[in-house]
């Protein structure tokens, strides 16, 4: 693992993350643990059905409940389960409870449009691409043509703390707490909603509990809570349920590929037609789920050189809920297509899948990658021609790429020194459980060299320095750069007290190393000495800039490459993953322990989308068949295969990049083509469920 | 197949049968302890068995041990062990996710084993020892298992936690020395999105090696 020790942290350190004791005894304080005095509950009223009439409603007696104070219904039919159709508000949740059991809604169901390969503009009818000549005659000049379609479902967040916000409007000012991934951008939402200035709301975010894209800005809950705080002058919380979070929080769209690809007979790909299918809600993409629309689009083809390719997509309305951004979206159900159809362009032609994965990739970092991830899997070692491994339990390897171009944006650190030698690191960012707080903290304080004991992090507050919203990998490639600038700068202005103190001309000759300032002559002061120079009882640095540690966005990228060792069971098509190697490119790495955990997390999370995760509706009425946590089936704790992070190499030059997206978007693919590999044919339709597996065995005539 | 369909009126999800069935069962416990010939035109208020306590529908207060101590809860009959607790005790710790059984957010420990607190009645939790994750941490120290989660970095968001915390203290007392199976199989019931596995396995294990708290 000569891999892993040559490139220890560049920041060397393995700290527990700064806010883990909280989390582990309980005190940590989400938004859902907030219980105001005097608070008010309220709730959306919601469409039972994809395409629905409401049909009869008793108002009257939901408002004879006690406790219930409002109840409104503003619209006569629902689009999708989950359409917001009105809302109510109540002084407790049992009276909330209570009046929406007493509203007794009664739809009528109509049939809905449901199924992604049943509504899209099929093949011959969608409009011609604007390359299609170009790769028409690609295709005409290829040894061979090669093609195949596959198939992705929907993926919900399912974010263990639900989406949800309070609001406490006291005339001239409001306290709100939501659970974001960006705290300003929610203050400016409820700022409005309440016609307040943005100073004057107090918005808070400390702890949240996931996120995963689904989380931007207050949502129609803070909405909600905004509107009826300011009516009834009390706090207001609204809170979705675990139902609500499946069905109008957003989702990972489903989608279908198509591909036609051409290549020659020693391997080069020529080009062809690409056409993708995503599935949005009723009216289409964007559209103002809680948290923000996203579209149905498909990264599809990327990573390997395709040549001349013709793309269509279409974005295809069904009466589900709206799809949102989720960890690079687009990028792993894209893939999964991408890789398996590698590998049926490989075998074609008769060239072996990695060989011919070296020659079309487009990444030098990846090319490397690929071979070192080779290794540790034991491709050339243990990997057998797909369907030749002995018996009925049949092992595979699979290779998965990915990577995800950097982008950075404006944001603020403040570090503040204060007199007793407390380090304090503040910034207006969120951290969702990426390891945010730890992240910046140990910039400052490592670039500093002082204990973890004497950091202090602030972060999760509207009011603190501007930080962009967690989405799109920004967060730590943002603020990194500024921070290590702020961390200078607090040196510096410690380094001038400590050169007046002993009479130096300038601060050049002031060093400070592990906390310990020292000059010629032997002369040396503690840092909490020092701080004792100061004449009021802190000293402040705030920098928006990114000195010397960051390159233009778009130069570089946090490349990926994961190889899946998987055990398939020819009997009952069960599939198990063995082992993930999983190499990636994070930049700077500052804290191991939450690179790793990110990566794994994202691994498994990518595994779960893979294998397990499914929204299905009723084809009959648009309802979510499993809209909970017994049947929405997430990887568990017997599902987790043994992973190998690799931190590949680090680059100075590049600052830190956020790992939010980038791990996630090769395991589909690797597990894919691992499945392909032992049992001897493609499952082209995640997830990969026994019955698919058994179904492409018979489709191929049979365990061979 | 008639596409138009009606939605039933009062379908009853298994949350509200839950919760029905609790206040019903509390009821026709009562009931069945009365004494037939009792019932008279005197007998407006019925005698109760001893130690059950009558809650109104409108809610009432039950006294609960909660981390050893003893806390008046104010309730109503249909109120899981997990809302007493959060909402009315003001315990916040224990997380409401799934709030029917499938991911162990909400793990507490009821005399001594994990539990589900969204599937248990608060009124069935009377006269038992409650341990939330708060209640782990004594005079100020934190359970081997905490401690050995804040070691090995066996969170993220850590909104699921303080369940994963429970249900590994649970697994420890039950089995000392877990290997990995044993603490995949023990861990089943939790559910982390954001997948810290790797980590938390790493954490029972090294609880397990450092003893019993």
């Amino acid at each position: 693992m000569n891999y892993r020790l040559d490139n220890r942290v560049a920041l060397e350190n393995d700290a527990p993350r700064v806010d883990i004791v909280e989390k582990v005894k309980g005190t940590a304080k989400f938004t859902t643990d907030y219980y105001l005095p005097n608070m008010m509950w309220a709730a959306f009223i919601r469409s039972d059905y994809g395409n629905a009439k409401v049909m009869s409603s008793n108002l009257a007696a939901a408002k004879a409940v006690k406790g219930v104070l409002e109840v409104v219904l503003d619209k006569i039919a629902g689009r999708y389960q989950g359409d917001r159709i009105g809302y109510i508000c109540a002084d407790s949740r049992q009276a909330m409870e209570q009046g929406l059991r007493a509203l007794d809604l009664k739809f009528q169901a109509r049939y809905p449009r449901a199924r992604l390969e049943e509504e899209r503009t099929p093949m011959a009818d969608m409009k011609p691409a604007d390359d299609e000549a170009r790769a028409q005659q690609a295709l005409d000049q290829s040894d061979v043509v090669v093609e195949a379609e596959f198939q992705t479902q929907v993926q919900t967040h399912c974010c263990l703390e639900p989406h949800g916000c309070l609001v406490d409007y006291r005339g001239d000012s409001a306290l709100a707490y939501g659970s974001t991934q960006s705290n300003q951008g929610s203050r400016q939402d409820l700022a409005r909603d309440l016609g307040l200035r943005p100073d004057q709301v107090d918005f808070r975010c400390e702890y949240v509990g996931g996120g995963f894209g689904s989380k931007f800005g207050a949502g129609n809950e803070g909405r909600l809570a905004a509107q009826l705080s300011k009516k009834f002058k009390r706090p207001c919380r609204v809170i979705l349920t675990r139902k609500e979070e499946h069905l109008d929080t957003g989702n990972r769209p489903g989608s279908i590929q198509y591909m036609k690809i051409g290549l020659s007979h020693d391997g080069e790909i020529r080009g062809g037609r690409v056409t993708t299918w995503g599935s949005v809600g009723p009216t289409g993409g964007g559209q103002d789920t809680a948290g923000g629309g996203g579209g149905g689009g498909v990264r599809n083809p990327s990573r390997y050189d395709f040549g001349t390719i013709a793309k269509g997509h279409e974005d295809v309305c069904l009466n589900g809920g709206y799809p949102g951004p989720m960890r690079a979206p687009g990028h792993p159900q894209a893939m999964f297509a991408v890789e398996l159809m590698i590998d049926h362009l490989a075998e074609t032609i008769g060239m072996d899948p990695f060989e011919f994965r070296l020659r079309n990739e487009t990444s030098d970092v990846r090319r490397e990658m690929l071979k070192v991830g080779a290794e540790l899997i034991g491709w050339k070692l243990n990997r057998k021609k797909a369907g030749e491994w002995p018996g009925t339990i049949k092992r595979g390897f699979g290779i998965g790429a990915g990577d995800w171009a950097n982008r950075g944006s404006d944001a603020t650190i403040q570090v503040n020194v204060y007199r007793n030698g407390l380090l304090e690191v503040v910034s207006g960012a969120q951290d969702m459980g990426q390891g945010y707080r730890t992240m910046i903290g140990d910039v400052v304080r490592t670039r500093l060299g002082l204990p973890r004991e004497l950091l202090v992090v602030k972060v999760g507050r509207a009011s603190y320095p501007p930080a962009p919203a967690s989405g799109g990998s920004i967060t730590s490639r943002s603020t990194a750069p500024k921070a290590l600038v702020a961390a200078e700068m607090a040196r510096d202005g410690l380094r001038k007290l400590v050169a007046a103190e002993w009479k130096l001309e300038d601060i050049d000759g002031v060093k400070l190393e592990n906390g310990v300032f020292t000059a010629d002559g032997g002369r040396s002061m503690e840092w909490a000495k020092a701080c004792r120079l100061m004449s009021g009882d802190r000293f402040t640095c705030t920098n928006s800039q990114n000195g010397d540690f960051f390159k233009p966005s778009m130069q570089t990228h946090s490349e990926a490459v994961q190889f899946a060792d998987v055990s398939v069971d020819t009997e009952t098509g069960i599939v198990r993953v063995n082992k993930i190697v999983a190499l990636q490119n994070v930049g700077l790495p500052v804290n191991r322990n939450t690179i790793e955990n990110q990566m794994t997390g994202g691994v498994i999370q990518a595994l779960s989308f893979c294998l397990f995760e499914n929204r299905i509706l009723n084809l009959m009425n648009g309802a979510m068949v499993n809209p909970n946590m017994d049947m929405y089936k997430i990887a568990g704790s017997m599902d987790v295969p043994e992973i190998v992070p690799i931190i590949w190499r680090e680059d100075r030059n590049t600052a830190v990049n956020s790992l939010g997206e980038p791990p996630i978007v090769p395991t589909l693919g690797a597990i894919g083509t691992a499945v392909a590999n032992a049992i001897g044919a493609q499952v082209r339709s995640t997830p990969i469920m026994p019955d698919k597996v058994l179904a492409a065995l018979s489709e191929k005539g049979g365990v061979a | 197949m008639q596409p138009d369909q009606e939605s039933k009126p009062g379908g009853v999800s298994r949350r509200q049968f839950l919760q029905g069935a609790g206040g019903a069962a509390a009821a026709s416990s009562m009931l069945a302890t009365l004494p037939q010939l009792a019932l008279g035109k005197d007998a407006a208020e019925p005698a109760v068995r001893p130690g059950l306590k009558r809650i109104s529908a409108t809610g009432g207060n039950i006294t609960l041990q909660i981390n050893g101590q003893p806390a008046q809860v104010a309730i109503t009959p249909d109120a899981t062990l997990l809302r007493a607790v959060r909402e009315s005790h003001g315990l916040t710790g224990a997380k409401e996710v799934c709030d029917r059984g499938a991911c162990g957010a909400c793990t507490m420990l009821v005399d001594g084993r994990s539990v589900n607190s969204c599937m248990m009645l608060a009124i069935d939790a009377v006269g038992k020892k409650i341990t939330t994750v708060e209640g782990l941490v004594s005079d100020g120290q934190l359970d081997p298992v905490q401690r050995a989660f804040v070691q090995n970095d066996a969170c993220q968001c850590g909104y699921c936690i303080p369940g994963f915390v429970v249900r590994s203290r649970a697994l420890l007392n039950e089995t000392p020395k877990p290997d990995r199976d044993q603490i995949k199989a023990g861990l089943c019931g939790n559910i982390c999105r954001c997948a810290a596995y790797v980590r938390i396995f790493a954490a029972v294990e090294a609880a397990a090696k450092g003893g019993q708290a």
